[in-house]
């Protein structure tokens, strides 16, 4: 791995969401587009302070920490990030993933105009793609017919626009894919990242996950199936991976990518990789279209491929990324499963507590989170936990970034439909 | 002619980012990048807000910005009537 790109809640390049992860304070906060709807809070990108030089808010970090002396979370002008002619055509879900391909990119010291572009691929994990235009396009074919209807509504609505659009951003014209595979989308992209490269088709793969559906049609659904916590008058202290009084995720929107070599053609162009894949795995319960399998057998035999494919035992394994979402039954399901699995106690963080659920996004967030705390000997704290009052055997990081060498992690990712991921990474 | 329709101004620098400075009573279509996708976005966005129909193929794609000026602001002395 020899890029990183982040767009997230609270910040859009490294330094900045490092640096909200390890204040360990969640993002979320009440919607003015979403009032009205049973759950009316969410984790968004902010974008930038409306007038310029206004103040763009407290910044929430106490002095001292690692984070300390990074510059506050300004907000993203997302379309200005973007630039050029082509925002128009592209659908919120699509500017993010630019975004942080791009940064992914230049992090790897790659120039897009100057590589091999067939042996460069994409892997784009969405889960849902432009739902806002399509709720808007079918209230306007209902209120004013066909007419009115945008031409660039497939175009827009597709969930693999965003891989499209990265690759003609990047020039990238190896394969591209856009796996769905709901909130393991990012994981499961890193992992056919690795395939691409290890079976000769790409020498680089430009992979992670984009999603970008804080609307009331998505709201209204996730709150009617009792996915989302209901902690309406305190959003902030609603998302509370492991925590006995979890009650629900919190939506969140966000895009990271990665930039993925073999390794020894990044050292022979002079590059330090910033982490090592070392194995990936991939299971379905084949149990329930939303509820997980409640003893995880399945996930675990997602852990123990990637585990076997990377030539460790579990005793190997030094930290622990959990998918932690916040909801009672994965994190029932999850601990259960690093309880199980890992008896030595790794140190367990779950980023949802900061960042809300960024579905597709989320296990390519938690991939580059992972690398991090690999890179920097840091693990970030969970959100709105309380260690003594964790019911489960887990070491689970609280309330301050915790100093910790780890060699080694592991990143899960579960998703809607029964699918398990899990990343495992080496420090390089 | 060398008046270019408000709306034209408006919706090509706001939507479509066209620089301002190339939005001459010359510049058509393909001069100012705009694809057959952008045109056809244009023309729903012209019914919609001027309530003009505005054919993409036959009216907008080879026209100059005067000449969808001259026929916007005939086709809207037409809507009004």
């Amino acid at each position: 791995m020899t890029g990183l790109g982040v767009v997230t809640p609270v910040g859009a390049d490294e330094r900045t969401f490092w640096a909200g992860l390890c204040a360990g304070r969640s993002a979320a906060r009440h919607r003015p587009e979403l009032a009205g709807m049973p759950v009316d809070f969410a984790c968004a990108v902010e974008g930038p302070a409306p007038e310029p030089g206004a103040a763009p808010g407290p910044d929430p970090r106490p002095a001292g920490g690692p984070y300390d002396g990074a510059p506050a979370w300004a907000g993203l002008d997302v379309d200005a990030a973007v630039g050029g002619r082509s925002v128009w055509r592209m659908a919120r879900f699509v500017k993010l993933a630019l975004i942080a391909a791009r940064q992914a990119v230049a992090d790897a010291g790659l120039d897009p105009s100057a590589w091999e572009a067939g042996r460069v691929g994409v892997v784009l994990g969405v889960g849902v793609g432009g739902v806002a235009a399509l709720c808007d396009n079918t209230l306007r074919l209902r209120d004013r017919g066909p007419e009115a209807v945008s031409p660039l509504l497939v175009p827009m609505m597709i969930p693999n626009a965003a891989a499209g659009e990265v690759a003609i951003a990047l020039r990238a014209q190896g394969p591209s894919l856009a796996p769905a595979t709901a909130c393991a989308s990012g994981a499961t992209a890193i992992s056919l990242a690795r395939d691409l490269l290890i079976g000769g088709e790409c020498d680089i793969v430009v992979a992670g996950g984009t999603e970008s559906v804080l609307t009331p049609l998505v709201m209204a659904a996730f709150a009617r199936m009792g996915a989302l916590s209901a902690r309406t008058g305190d959003p902030a202290r609603a998302s509370r991976p492991f925590a006995p009084d979890r009650d629900g995720f919190v939506l969140g929107e966000g895009a990271a990518m990665v930039v993925l070599e073999r390794e020894p053609d990044a050292r022979a162009r002079g590059r330090a990789p910033r982490a090592l894949l070392s194995g990936v795995g991939a299971s379905t319960d084949a149990y329930h279209p939303t509820a997980p399998e409640p003893h995880g057998r399945v996930a675990q035999a997602a852990v123990e491929a990637a585990l076997r494919q990377a030539g460790w035992s579990p005793y190997d394994v030094g930290h622990v990324n959990a998918h932690g979402t916040s909801t009672p039954l994965n994190d029932a399901m999850e601990a259960a499963l690093i309880e199980r699995v890992f008896p030595h106690r790794p140190p367990v963080t779950a980023a949802k507590g900061v960042l809300g659920h960024t579905l597709a996004a989320a296990g390519a967030i938690e991939a580059v989170a992972t690398v991090l705390t690999l890179e920097r000997g840091v693990v970030p704290p969970i959100a709105n936990l309380d260690a003594s009052a964790v019911e489960f055997d887990l070491d689970c990081v609280t309330k301050e970034p915790r100093r910790e060498r780890v060699e080694t992690a592991i990143s899960h990712s579960f998703g809607f439909g029964g699918h398990n991921v899990a990343l495992v990474f080496r420090k390089a | 002619m060398n008046r270019i329709h408000p709306k034209i101004i408006e919706v090509l620098t706001g939507t479509f980012k066209v620089p301002a400075a190339e939005i001459v009573p010359e510049a058509t279509m393909d001069s100012l990048e705009m694809d057959s996708l952008a045109v056809a976005e244009l023309a729903v966005i012209f019914k919609e807000t001027l309530g003009v129909p505005a054919d993409s193929d036959t009216l907008l794609k080879d026209a100059s910005l005067a000449e969808i000026t001259a026929y916007l602001d005939e086709a809207a002395v037409g809507v009004g009537r």
